[in-house]
């Protein structure tokens, strides 16, 4: 009786043969790559965003109007043109073939790398920026009265109250970070959502290809959402009573973040 | 404590004294708690009814009951000689008719706490809206109207000014020449000075009392014992869901009966 | 000055196809929206867990691997149909979806569960008090929608709604990926054909850039409208 029940469904399962070893390791290297590039990217961005920010906010206009033009560009224009840019203009640099950075710049990753940290550093910016700009005109003010010097200042009060107005916004970059990382593939970066175009063209099975990456994503997204709601919870710990500590699937539904 | 007894007046008879409003045994519960436990009113023209009491006492939940914002459990409900009917759905008891109760909501005005105009309209605009939308006035007349109630109020040149351009007492007083241009049989007051800075109490306070001297049928909830002493003319006094006394305001601020309500007054 | 090796002509007609894109995208989006922000704020449990399942995957998974997947697996389901009509009725019919209309059902679909979560925190955001008041006044729902509760939501929704307009018009690039011809697909082939890629990318940069400047021109504008009556209140 088992066997009339389960032949059907073994033989469909042979018939597809999609999801062998060989396409779930190219899925795993995909998933791999995908999450060194976003974190790759995310730590350089957050590194390089702290001094722009600071500039940024700057009362010298020599200091801060390249930051502004710099993040009003790669704000106002799409990240795959950004890459395509990148990926397709690194050829053009003069001697580049024959210089020690040919054999990096010719694989996707690298040019893949910049553009995403070029583009996360102009979000970030912003996000600190105006984290630090919205610090309360009170604490600054009775930082002053206790005659605080102005790095004294800044390192005690205004960016530890700035990371917490930040958090939100920027664990919301976090998430779309991962997302727009899908668009490496378009310059054959392997990365999942490669993997899964791979799969796509050699068994001509779009839905399992791709629901199988969607739902990897997902996976990862809710993961990284779980993890950044207990940071904001650690970080904010005067909230704490007001948010409800456990959250069902549903409620992660309502926490993904929105697009900038 | 008795209550007075219901006498309806006579059909035939012309009764100065007509009921506007009559409420009977509301009851209601949140969840477990029995907040109101059988309240009756009875208003007439030219009543004004006071209900004092401490918080979790429910004289604003059955202030709202009157213009059926909270729907009570169990009583009845009678407006202008309508009565209201109920049903008891899978939502609870609820009224049967929703036509009926826009229309008894647009006889019985009520003014709130923290006024409620209409953010995004002036205040002629707040003014004219229901009249317009709810009763079919033609705008033209809406507008006259709304400009008469305003210098009523002392804000006719505040018209074109949003409420977010208005103090606390001058938004009161809008949303009270709001509440009039609706022509309502009755007027309700849920702690109309409760949310105002104490300068501009008075105001506001000032702009009821001329509303009471015209004769207006109001019945309000407030801690302003001044005023409940000086322009009711009938007092109510709850403790936890009943009427504990009732009467004149001389009566019940001047000489009351039961211990709490005299603990009550002493620290007013 | 900028030598567009003739594709010019081509570059402008990809550019509108992008604006055309983007803006029909933006309508079914923003209707998409308003319906799942009032199944979300349903108190019945069916709307809710649809409309928290259709934002929940939505806004879980790339835009691309979403765009592929209704593309590519739409493309199959159509011939799947018309494998299935012919052999079922002998109808020779090739349903073929043109890639414009597949491109704006895809984006709106994604960008309405976006819309959704904008709507609903806006529609969430209106003072209970001012509706009470509305209802007080013997108003019935519909007429409280009209005129109290949908201009006050979208004072509220516009900064969200101009977010999310800002991001779907850049998003409209990654229709180029499956073979749209936007503006960025024909700069593609330019760049292929004549090997300068900075000068089309940039050029298709620069009316992108022209393009969100404007859009924020024009959100400014709007939100001195919407606000017309809120000079001294905290935003």
């Amino acid at each position: 009786m088992i066997d009339t029940l389960l032949s059907p469904f073994a033989i469909w399962l042979a018939e597809r043969a999609i999801f062998t070893p060989d396409t779930l390791a190219v899925y795993w290297q995909g998933v791999e790559t995908t999450l060194s590039l976003v974190s790759l990217s995310l730590l350089l961005g957050f590194l390089i965003s702290l001094p722009l920010s600071l500039a940024r906010g700057s009362r010298r206009g020599w200091l801060r109007r390249p930051v502004q033009a710099f993040t009003y560009v790669f704000r106002g224009t799409p990240l795959l043109v950004q890459l395509y840019l990148i990926y397709y203009g690194v050829v053009f640099i003069d001697d580049v073939q024959e210089s020690w950075l040919w054999p990096l710049v010719k694989e996707p990753f690298l040019p893949a790398l910049v553009a995403f940290t070029l583009n996360t550093v102009a979000y970030t910016t912003e996000i600190f920026h105006g984290a630090i700009a919205n610090t309360p005109r009170g604490e600054l003010e009775a930082a002053r009265a206790c005659g605080m010097s102005r790095p004294l200042m800044y390192r005690r009060i205004v960016f530890p109250s700035a990371f917490r107005r930040a958090l939100p916004a920027y664990g919301n970059e976090v998430i779309l970070t991962l997302h727009a990382s899908a668009i490496a593939s378009t310059v054959t970066l392997m990365d999942l959502t490669g993997a899964a175009q791979f799969v796509y063209s050699r068994f001509y099975a779009p839905f399992e290809a791709f629901i199988f990456a969607a739902l990897i994503y997902l996976v990862i997204t809710l993961t990284l959402l779980y993890a950044l709601r207990r940071l904001e919870a650690r970080f904010n710990p005067q909230l704490r009573g007001v948010r409800k500590q456990r959250r069902k699937i549903m409620a992660f539904g309502n926490a993904i973040p929105q697009k900038p | 404590m008795p209550l007075p007894s219901d006498s309806r007046p006579a059909p035939t008879s012309p009764d100065p004294a007509e009921v506007l409003l009559r409420a009977e045994g509301v009851e209601k519960r949140f969840g477990d708690t029995r907040v109101l436990k059988g309240i009756s009113l009875t208003a007439r023209r030219g009543d004004v009814i006071t209900l004092i009491g401490s918080s979790g006492s429910g004289k604003s939940t059955f202030l709202r009951c009157l213009n059926l914002l909270e729907q009570p459990d169990g009583g009845e409900l009678e407006v202008h000689g309508q009565p209201i009917h109920f049903t008891t759905t899978r939502h609870g008891r609820v009224p049967q008719d929703e036509k009926r109760v826009q229309w008894m909501r647009s006889r019985v005005a009520m003014v709130f706490q923290n006024f409620n105009l209409w953010s995004h309209m002036t205040l002629l605009e707040n003014i004219i809206e229901a009249p317009i939308h709810v009763q079919g006035t033609p705008r033209a007349e809406a507008i006259d109207q709304a400009r008469r109630l305003l210098a009523k109020v002392g804000l006719e040149e505040r018209a074109d000014h949003y409420p977010a351009q208005l103090s606390g007492g001058q938004q009161q007083r809008g949303a009270i020449a709001r509440a009039l241009a609706m022509n309502p049989d009755v007027m309700l007051f849920d702690e109309p000075t409760s949310a105002l800075d104490p300068e501009l109490v008075g105001d506001v306070l000032a702009v009821m009392r001329q509303l009471a001297e015209e004769g207006r049928t109001m019945v309000l909830v407030t801690h302003e014992m001044g005023f409940a002493r000086d322009v009711s003319t009938r007092v109510m006094y709850l403790n936890q869901g009943e009427v504990e006394e009732e009467g004149p305001p001389q009566q019940v601020l001047g000489s009351p009966q039961s211990a709490r309500l005299r603990q009550f007054l002493t620290t007013r | 000055m900028l030598n567009l090796h003739g594709y010019g002509v081509r570059l402008v007609e990809g550019a509108l196809v992008t604006i055309e894109l983007a803006a029909a995208s933006l309508i079914i989006a923003v209707l998409l929206g308003l319906v799942t922000a009032s199944a979300k704020l349903s108190k019945r449990r069916l709307p809710h867990l649809l409309a928290t399942l259709y934002t929940t995957l939505i806004r879980g998974v790339p835009d691309l691997v979403l765009m592929m997947l209704f593309f590519f697996g739409g493309q199959m389901l159509m011939n799947d149909v018309s494998d299935w009509l012919y052999a079922r009725f002998g109808l020779d019919l090739f349903i073929n979806i043109d890639a414009f209309i597949a491109g704006v059902l895809t984006i709106g679909l994604i960008f309405g569960a976006y819309m959704g979560e904008t709507f609903r925190g806006a529609i969430q955001a209106v003072d209970e008090g001012q509706l009470e008041a509305a209802t007080a006044c013997g108003m019935s729902q519909a007429l409280i929608f009209r005129r109290i509760r949908f201009p006050l939501m979208m004072r509220h929704a516009l900064p969200g709604l101009s977010n999310n307009w800002l991001v779907l018009l850049k998003t409209t690039a990654l229709v180029s990926v499956i073979g749209l011809s936007d503006m960025v697909h024909v700069a593609t082939q330019a760049s292929k054909a004549t090997l300068e890629p900075f000068t089309f990318m940039l050029f298709v940069g620069a009316i992108y850039l022209l393009l969100t400047s404007l859009s924020e021109w024009v959100f400014k504008r709007l939100t001195r409208k919407y606000n017309a009556g809120f000079a001294g209140e905290e935003s």
